[in-house]
């Protein structure tokens, strides 16, 4: 029933792989480390950097040998499948949305629908079929005209296949059938009305190459290059972890991308990627997920680095486990049961100083977290009232968790009616910085108020995540412009069906009067009346006090300005750059006249010395030692 | 070995070594267990008068003493509340100015503060993770050389393969298994680095086994434990402290190599964990020095310190290497 959109899947819990890419980092590292003679492991990562360049083939100084165009761009997530039936990562996603048309585009100024791969759309006054004029003329890069029938061909593909069905199948849980009467003529019968009919994020992949797959659920299309498509750039090669290359579709229905070459290059250290920026080796570094402060306040003094600090499209908040439960009534996990009083809830919402958190750790950064959704889409942003607004306020919190019978023992900790302590996991991304200094923060916060934090840093937080065995959890979601996916994934029936299996559920959170509001606002086409339900359902959302959104981060990227002169961001006013809602900016991309690239900074340069020289004052000295005992364990 | 202890069970089996005999005709009267006291302050005198002629070591223990005073006074001269986030003092990423000798980091923390409260948990990961490395590789070394046989064999093979398993590999392996906390990070690097110590000190129990006086307390009806106790213990333990202070030197450096790599408790504050920080917050890129130097260098020079005493250690212990200096 949901319309699942992949790009919602930016930060969430998605991200088995990071596990495997960070240990092996942290192998790589540290066999760099045990090379220049075990010291301050620092000087590891320029060395990693210098080596990246050179493994890396693309051009320097944004040229390749034929003297076209090259854009680099810096990433650090792993492609978890290139097939858009798999795919569900941001960086996954974003590439599918080059290579593969949809349906529909959204507007980079204010992200209405607007055509795409279907010049028109309409719907019957039953709002059950829906037809789409597809786009004569435009072909797939093997020359095949694209049709209709492609279209229907993906949407059928996924009704039926189990295996196809995997990334986005939830857009066609509705669907009753889907024909293509003519070449240009697309049809849609749905069984229940879908207020998604615009923005159904599926990549239309060619049937005739497509049709000779035979297990969906195992192909990753990555065996035959270049890979057909008929987006933007046509994906030429890819190496797992190393570099993802794409070439300008020439005759891309839109007109022709600007740039000759788009280049997904990796760097896993975002100290790394931001050198590599400038010393002109990438164009454009998003960082995973933002730049640092501090790397975007050096940056900004940089002459020819434009640092975009935009707001952003995620939401960061905190989720609390309601008790795990599969849609077969059977309960698991392990989340403290004193979480299920609301009050409890609300007090732990309000000794959190979101404030602290936007001018302390985003530094600015971010906008203070209010409702589910943010501000940027201003259509269904709702903020809380002034009576329901849990705001900071630890006194009130205390006198709650008294109220809720959690009073302070001798120790100051509070105790349950089982007088056992009150101490919380709080599951966190080690990969992400943010999540260890808020939860510095709060370990301080809730230490005041009488309650303990464990902080449960994991390279892989899917596995307790899946199984329910945390307390609260730092999440993180990117917002589409169409709301759906991730209101959905807070409803009973994003449950799993057992508890082996994966829902799409967020945080096994499932409320009846959510769920009755959810149903309603899929089903309304008039988007007054929709944006109103979806405000209620945030407001509902906020009351149960499961998920305490902290804040909005900001996109905070930086590129090169003598090497792309201009790139739309979306919304054009103030948006971000990677990880749009479409391909609108490596789309647009303008190349810069000059080409030319400036060296490192001096200041950086300086600090390498220093710690390389520690390095090998230290190195050296283990070393003299380690001889010296050598021989005499020899003459022993 | 010239530090060799006199078991007092056995109270007339040890003639002792000359020096230790001269003093024991004054002390005659005053019984076993206070010759044996005598003995030892006399061998430690000397072995501080042997000591003090390797100046390296000399400089080596004072860096240590100045830093072990420094660890163990941090709680009043700059509090728990250093590493408090909510009740930073300053603003994120101060370069280092009169309020901040060493600059502030990501949170406003006062370094300086900080790489004092760090040097706690620096030294203490150190310390319990050599200890334990030493205490396995002892204990392996021992009953490997005394019992010999399949026994050895066995035991031995093991200790070659973990040998020759890389350390820090094996390490980040097993601290990424089991939770973060600073009891993993010690365990981690106990169960990796004994294998150098075993083979040691088998070598050394061997030696030792093979002197006449072992046969003659095994002739007395000595068993196993008494022996390896009694006899072999004290006789490799000088090796052990010096192995130790070896150890603790490289402990020191996996500490911060593993919290560097994001595998320690992120809430605790060490140098290892410092570095870490700084990485994360960009400061590499950003060019702020005063939040990667000072850690840095705080880590090589006790990583240095505890090397030259453990050489020096050594070089007293066990005179042959004298020539070698």
């Amino acid at each position: 029933m949901n319309t699942h959109d992949q790009h919602g899947r930016g930060r969430g819990r998605t991200t088995p792989g990071r596990g495997r890419r960070r240990l092996a980092a942290a192998v790589g590292a540290a066999a760099l480390v045990l090379a220049s003679g075990l010291a301050t492991p620092a000087a590891a990562q320029p060395a990693r950097a210098a080596q990246t360049a050179q493994t890396a083939q693309a051009a320097q100084d944004g040229k390749d040998d034929k003297g076209g165009k090259v854009l680099t761009v810096a990433v650090a997530q792993s492609v978890d499948s290139l097939s858009p039936f798999l795919a569900v990562r941001l960086v996954s996603t974003s590439i599918n949305r080059l290579m593969y048309e949809y349906l529909t585009n959204y507007d980079p100024k204010d992200a209405h629908p607007v055509p795409a791969l279907a010049t028109r759309w309409e719907s019957s006054p039953d709002k059950l079929t829906w037809t789409y004029t597809i786009r004569s003329g435009v072909k797939w890069s093997d020359g095949k005209p694209v049709t209709a029938e492609d279209a229907a061909w993906t949407f059928t593909t996924m009704m039926t296949d189990s295996g196809a069905a995997t990334a986005n199948g939830s857009f066609v849980g509705n669907f009753a059938k889907v024909t293509a009467p003519s070449p240009t003529q697309l049809v849609i019968r749905l069984k229940k009305p879908q207020a998604t009919m615009t923005a159904l994020d599926v990549p239309i992949v060619p049937k005739h190459i497509w049709e000779k797959v035979g297990d969906f659920s195992k192909f990753n299309n990555d065996t035959t290059f270049p890979i057909v498509g008929d987006g933007p750039f046509i994906l030429t090669d890819y190496k797992p972890d190393s570099y993802v290359r794409l070439k300008a579709n020439k005759d891309f229905w839109r007109g022709a991308p600007k740039f000759d070459e788009l280049v997904f290059r990796y760097y896993k250290d975002q100290d790394a990627a931001v050198a590599a920026l400038r010393k002109g080796e990438v164009s454009f570094v998003a960082g995973s997920p933002s730049l640092t402060p501090a790397q975007a306040a050096s940056l900004k003094g940089d002459k020819n680095i434009h640092v975009n600090d935009a707001p952003g499209r995620r939401f960061y908040a905190l989720a609390t486990n309601p008790g795990a439960r599969a849609k077969n009534g059977e309960k698991f996990g392990d989340g403290d049961p004193s979480l299920l009083d609301e009050r409890v809830r609300h007090a732990l919402f309000m000794a959190v100083d979101r404030k602290t958190i936007v001018d302390k750790v985003f530094q600015g950064h971010a906008v203070e977290g209010q409702g589910y959704i943010p501000p940027r889409f201003s259509q269904y942003f709702w903020k809380p009232s002034a009576g329901q607004e849990l705001a900071y306020d630890p006194a009130e919190a205390a006198r709650l968790l008294d109220e809720a019978g959690y009073k302070k023992n001798t120790d100051g900790k509070r105790v349950g009616k089982d007088g056992k302590p009150l101490q919380y996991r709080v599951l966190c991304h080690a990969t992400d910085p943010n999540d260890k200094a808020v939860g510095k923060y709060l370990q301080e916060w809730w230490g005041k108020l009488g309650i303990g934090v464990t902080l449960d840093c994991l390279d892989n937080v899917t596995d307790p995540w899946l199984a329910g065995t945390y307390d609260l959890a730092f999440d993180g979601w990117s917002v589409n412009p169409d709301p759906d996916f991730v209101l959905s994934i807070h409803t009973c029936g994003a449950l799993p069906q057992t508890p082996k299996d994966t829902g799409a559920t967020d945080n096994f959170i499932c409320d009846k009067t959510y769920d009755e509001l959810y149903a309603k606002q899929l089903a309304e086409y008039d988007p007054a009346k929709r944006a109103a339900l979806v405000k209620q359902m945030e407001s509902r959302l906020y009351d149960l006090g499961y998920m305490n959104v902290m804040a909005y981060p900001n996109a905070v990227e930086a590129y090169r300005t003598d090497q792309i002169k201009s790139i739309t961001t979306m919304p054009s006013a103030a948006g971000n750059i990677y990880g749009q809602d479409g391909y609108w900016s490596w789309w647009s991309a303008v190349p810069a006249d000059s080409s030319g690239s400036s060296g490192g900074s001096s200041s950086t340069g300086i600090v390498v010395g220093i710690v390389v020289g520690v390095v090998v004052v230290a190195g050296l000295g283990v070393l003299v030692a380690v001889r010296r005992r050598a021989t005499a364990d020899d003459r022993e | 070995m010239t530090t060799a202890n006199t078991p007092k069970t056995t109270k007339t089996s040890e003639p002792g070594t000359p020096p230790a005999a001269a003093g024991a005709r004054d002390a005659a009267a005053r019984g076993p267990r206070a010759l044996a006291w005598q003995r030892r302050r006399a061998s430690a005198a000397r072995f501080w008068a042997e000591y003090r002629r390797h100046r390296a070591g000399v400089v080596g223990l004072a860096a240590l003493v100045l830093f072990a005073l420094v660890a163990l006074t941090a709680p009043w001269t700059v509090g728990s509340d250093v590493a408090s986030v909510t009740d930073a003092p300053g603003r994120p990423l101060q370069g280092p100015s009169g309020q901040f000798p060493l600059g502030t980091d990501q949170f406003g923390r006062d370094l300086l503060g900080l790489v004092i409260w760090g040097s706690r948990v620096s030294l203490l990961v150190g310390l319990l993770a050599a200890v334990l490395s030493v205490a396995i590789g002892a204990v392996i070394g021992i009953t490997a050389g005394h019992f010999r046989g399949w026994y050895a064999t066995v035991i031995m093979r093991v200790t070659d393969w973990f040998l020759v398993m890389p350390t820090l590999v094996l390490a980040i392996a097993l601290a990424t298994v089991l939770s973060r906390s600073l009891g993993t990070v010690i365990l981690a690097i106990g169960v990796t680095t004994w294998p150098t110590t075993a083979r040691l000190v088998r070598a050394q129990t061997l030696a030792v086994e093979s002197r006449p006086y072992i046969e003659r307390a095994k002739a007395l009806g000595g068993g196993h434990w008494h022996i390896m106790s009694r006899h072999v213990l004290p006789n490799v333990m000088p090796l052990i402290l010096a192995q130790t202070t070896l150890i603790i030197s490289s402990a020191i450096l996996s500490e911060a190599t593993l919290a560097f790599l994001g595998l320690g408790d992120p809430t605790i504050v060490s140098w290892g964990g410092l570095l870490q920080d700084a990485r994360e917050a960009g400061a590499v890129s950003s060019g702020d020095w005063w939040y990667l130097v000072p850690p840095g260098i705080a880590i090589a020079v006790v990583a240095l310190a505890f090397t030259l005493c453990g050489r020096a250690v050594e070089a007293v212990l066990n005179p042959r290497l004298g020539v070698a200096r």
